[in-house]
């Protein structure tokens, strides 16, 4: 442990298995305090590499509906490939084996090591070796063996289990490997930048490679008909392991397996885009092996190349038995889902993660091969989705862990998960938290019926200390003020609420979907929506609330929210019947509607409709932005920027699910176009994500997740003020606790134009 | 309109950190190309080639810094080691070296720089091509080989750093 750390805080290795929750918050806090920042410098680097990476593959979303198809493919006819890799393996001079758990595999490799005689080991990184504990294994027999992988080689010197799957050591600083380096070898080098610790490396292991009796690596892809493997690297460490030994074990998990060299095609660009940000990795090694070039020796007569297919089930074959869960036997291990998630980057994969594997995608794959407790840490998915489109297989990572949320509550009242997520019974393991939080719509009613009292209790200390007791509501959160009267009170005491047949304008036909969020909390941003658009022509009515799901779901309440989405669909239907679009003005139900519901109504009339809904519905601003487009309606005219009181200077923060569904863009654009001056924020998420910031236990992580954002905001003033705008309710809260100032929604912004406009306009 | 295959080929090549040069087709020009980049080189290697006509490298073998023993250690001491590539990659900037023939698996590997050599008419448009039947006399599908982009490289120790277990250089020279 580094002098500098205070021993209160736990080491990563005491906080790898997080089947206790303690595990979890320990592994927060220590995160926060040791490893943030080197994560999130490293993890942000690799997300802009990425977006600048596959924004320059043409057919981006082409080669990504291929590799799908190709994984989804090769994992249902999975028996019949594992034969015919066998059979190619066979063919080719090497040896196959079939390992049904962590320790056969383990077994099975320290028995091939032992009767080669092998002393000396060189390995490159595989989490499929980290996972089947295979280290172990060999040190056992006396064995020894070497990482070779840098960041593993930094692993193996501090004791600690990777913090990501494709930079197991992303949560080091180049400072604190000097450290380590240092304090390990005892040297007097002065190791002080990357370079100096690469060669003092270098060194060391070039002697192991030229000396080892085996080589170890994984495999990213293999084909079953020709026994080839492909090996994704850029140290040269996997080359050397599987080129210079006389012996070569790979051990890879089944689902890497494809069916023919020709499917490696779409992978090889999008592993090394989507996972480093390059367009080919420096070493990419397609080799059927075992390789026919004799193995050089230091002298000597070479013994015969050997060479291992060691593939892994441990879960996996159960996991593709499994409706909701089988889509994470695509992922290809590319890391893109953690360097874009905002909560990943700040902690890492020692907080956000388990023994092995990490991030969204990790809860899954620690779930399947360990077992379901240990996927507690995938708590801190929020669901803000923003790694979705990331993603080159098109895996849903925060449905998988919105599963897992559901599952976990049933494991831990002690019943049996249902392996059907919509069956009622399926929500019976919720906490009370989690119910207070899911049914923010009940709350909300009441607490609008009576909002003098609701309100008060709100800032009412003894209150909030009961809150955070039962319902584990921090109390340093401000709590959002409930509105009376609600957004379908208020619109029909000021008749905005009716049907308007106007001869010019738009002839579109709308309705605002009265959702619980806009209808019991911040009623201005409906208003002005609806000003915007009568003013605009467009014919808008308002619909009655209805919970819509979002708020359930995000505490895995999924039977329960597929009720609420049928719910919603029935009240939608007459007015898409009619012919109305579906405005809604909190993006994160809106993505219920473009995304969600696809898990929720499978079947039935609702199902049948969701297509249309999905076409239908549209977020507020963007609706605007279209109303104009279509009309040829300048909107500097109707909307000008220069009459808004606090000014053209703004800052806009789009929300995560906004970004995702492609609608962030649309708002700035009209900004732009109405004469602001728009600084944008350059983050995923602001970290309050619905529920989230507002738990007990995440309200740290979730205001450090927000520092970027602040800092962002800060940087924009530099050269004076600027308005706060965000289109979602929780980045608005966020911003406001972070900033102390209030916070506008765009449709606010220009609703306050068009009046300055047309009180200018009166004689 | 694209620009041509070397031109790309060559751009994202020099992106990944390796050089890139374009010599007229001749065994005297090859030599003095190679004798320019290994000018300080006090030990280098040629791997035999299979794919370019004749022997390539006959002309250059002569050199006096050329070694010709080979076990791990003399290989891992090498400044410089030739072989030929056969195929380039113009979207990536990489090229296709075969592991399995002789030693340009090894030497492409341990020396300190790689210089590898190929014909023009082998660059292709993208990795994913090399698996067509069609492509380059199917090499891609029968051979034992490696994509090589840029010299070896890590992020591992902080800031990037070009350099780890294989080449820290890589020079690639195109046979017009
Ligand atoms: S949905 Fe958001 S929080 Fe969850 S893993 Fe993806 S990026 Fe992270
Ligand atoms: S889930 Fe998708 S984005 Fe995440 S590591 Fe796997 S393939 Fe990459």
């Amino acid at each position: 442990m580094p002098a500098n750390i205070s021993p209160s805080i736990p080491s990563p290795r005491s906080v790898a298995d997080k089947s206790d929750k303690s595990a979890l918050l320990a592994a927060i806090r220590m995160a926060l305090q040791v490893e943030s920042s080197a994560v999130r410098h490293n993890t942000q680097s690799f997300n802009r590499g990425r977006y600048a990476a596959t924004s320059a593959i043409p057919d981006y979303e082409t080669l990504k509906d291929k590799a799908r198809a190709i994984k989804e493919d090769s994992l249902a006819r999975l028996p019949e490939l594992l034969a015919a890799l066998e059979a190619s393996v066979s063919r080719n001079g090497g040896h196959f084996h079939l390992a049904p758990t962590a320790a056969d595999a383990s077994r099975y490799v320290a028995e091939v090591c032992r009767e080669a005689g092998v002393r000396l080991v060189v390995k490159g990184k595989s989490m499929t070796s980290e996972e089947i504990g295979l280290n172990r294994a060999l040190d056992a027999l006396g064995i020894q063996v070497v990482e070779t992988d840098l960041a593993e080689f930094i692993l193996q010197v501090a004791d600690e289990q990777p913090s990501h799957i494709i930079a197991p050591a992303i949560h080091y600083s180049r400072e604190r490997i000097t450290a380590l380096f240092k304090r390990s070898f005892r040297t007097d080098l002065p190791l002080a930048t990357g370079e100096e610790l690469t060669a003092f490396a270098r060194g060391r292991l070039r002697e192991k490679f030229l000396q080892a009796d085996a080589g170890i690596t994984g495999a990213n892809f293999i084909a079953a008909d020709s026994g080839t493997l492909v090996l994704v690297e850029s140290e040269a460490n996997i080359r050397m392991a599987s080129l210079l030994p006389p012996l070569h074990i790979a051990i890879a998990g089944v689902e890497k397996i494809v069916p023919s060299r020709k499917d490696f095609g779409p992978f090889l660009e999008l592993l090394a885009a989507s996972a480093t940000g390059q367009p080919m990795t420096s070493y990419t090694s397609v080799i059927s092996p075992p390789l026919k070039a004799a193995p050089v020796l230091a002298e000597g007569d070479a013994p015969p190349r050997q060479f291992h297919l060691v593939l892994v089930d441990n879960g996996r074959l159960n996991l593709g038995q499994d409706e909701c869960l089988r889509e994470a036997l695509y992922c290809i291990r590319c890391g893109a889902c953690l360097n874009s998630c905002s909560n990943f980057q700040t902690v890492g994969g020692h907080a956000f993660g388990g023994e092995t594997y990490s991030g969204g995608i990790g809860g899954t794959w620690e779930s399947a091969t360990r077992g379901l407790q240990n996927a507690r840490f995938s708590e801190l998915c929020t669901g803000c989705s923003r790694c979705v489109p990331q993603c080159p297989v098109r895996i849903d990572i925060p449905w998988l862990n919105t599963v897992l949320r559901q599952r976990l509550g049933q494991l831990d009242v002690g019943k049996r998960p249902a392996p059907n997520p919509l069956a009622p019974s399926a929500d019976s393991g919720a906490s009370l938290s989690r119910l207070f939080f899911a049914r923010y719509d009940l709350l909300a009613k009441w607490g609008s019926r009576f909002p003098k009292f609701s309100n008060w209790i709100g800032q009412f200390a003894p209150a909030r200390v009961l809150l955070e007791r039962l319902f584990d509501v921090d109390r340093r959160r401000h709590l959002p003020l409930f509105a009376s009267p609600t957004l379908v009170e208020a619109s029909r005491q000021l008749r905005l609420d009716q049907p308007q047949a106007r001869k010019d304008g738009s002839s579109r036909k709308s309705v605002l979907f009265a959702d619980v969020f806009t209808n019991y909390g911040s009623i201005s941003r409906g208003l002005a929506a609806l000003r915007v658009l009568r003013a605009l022509g467009v014919d808008v009515v308002v619909s009655n609330v209805v919970a819509d799901g979002r708020a359930t779901l995000s505490q895995g309440l999924i039977a329960a929210a597929a009720r609420q989405a049928e719910r919603t669909v029935a009240l939608l239907r007459p007015y898409l019947k009619d012919g109305r679009d579906i405005i809604v003005v909190e993006p994160s139900v809106l993505a219920m509607f473009h995304h969600d519901y696809r898990h929720l109504l499978k079947s039935g009339p609702a199902g049948e409709l969701l297509q249309t809904l999905r076409e239908r519905s549209f977020e507020a601003t963007e609706y605007v932005g279209m109303v104009l487009q279509e009309n040829q309606i300048n909107a500097a005219e109707v909307f000008p920027a220069l009459r808004h009181p606090l000014g053209t200077k703004l800052f806009y923060h789009s929300h995560c699910q906004q970004k995702t569904m492609g609608c962030a863009a649309p708002t700035e654009l009209l900004l732009r176009a109405a004469g602001f001056d728009v600084v944008t924020s350059q983050v995923e998420c602001c970290g309050m994500a619905g529920s989230f910031g507002y738990k007990k236990d995440f309200y740290e992580l979730s205001l450090a997740v927000a520092e970027d954002l602040f800092a962002q905001v800060r940087k924009a003033e530099s050269g004076g003020r600027r308005i706060l705008v965000a289109s979602g309710t929780s980045c608005q809260e966020q911003l406001q606790a972070g900033l102390g100032r209030p916070v506008l929604h765009p449709l606010e912004l220009l609703g306050e134009t068009l009046r300055q406009a047309v009180v200018a306009s009166v004689p | 309109m694209l620009a041509p295959l070397f031109e790309r080929f060559s751009r994202a090549a020099i992106d990944a950190g390796a050089t890139v040069e374009q010599i007229p087709r001749s065994s005297t020009a090859l030599a003095s190309a190679i004798r320019r980049v290994t000018g300080e080189a006090r030990r280098i290697a040629f791997a035999n080639a299979i794919d370019l006509p004749s022997d390539p490298f006959e002309e250059c073998r002569r050199a006096p810094n050329v070694v010709t023993a080979r076990s791990r250690i003399e290989l891992s001491s090498l400044d410089a080691g030739i072989t030929e590539a056969f195929a380039g990659i113009a979207r990536t900037g990489s090229v296709c070296v075969s592991v399995d023939h002789g030693e340009a698996g090894t030497i492409s590997l341990l020396a300190r720089m790689h210089i590898a050599v190929l014909a023009s008419e082998t660059i292709i448009e993208r990795p994913a091509d090399l698996f067509r039947p069609d492509c380059l006399g199917a090499k891609g599908l029968h051979r034992n080989f490696v994509f090589i982009t840029g010299p070896s490289a890590t992020a591992d120790m902080g800031p990037l750093v070009r350099g780890v277990h294989g080449p820290h250089r890589l020079h690639l020279i195109v046979l017009a």
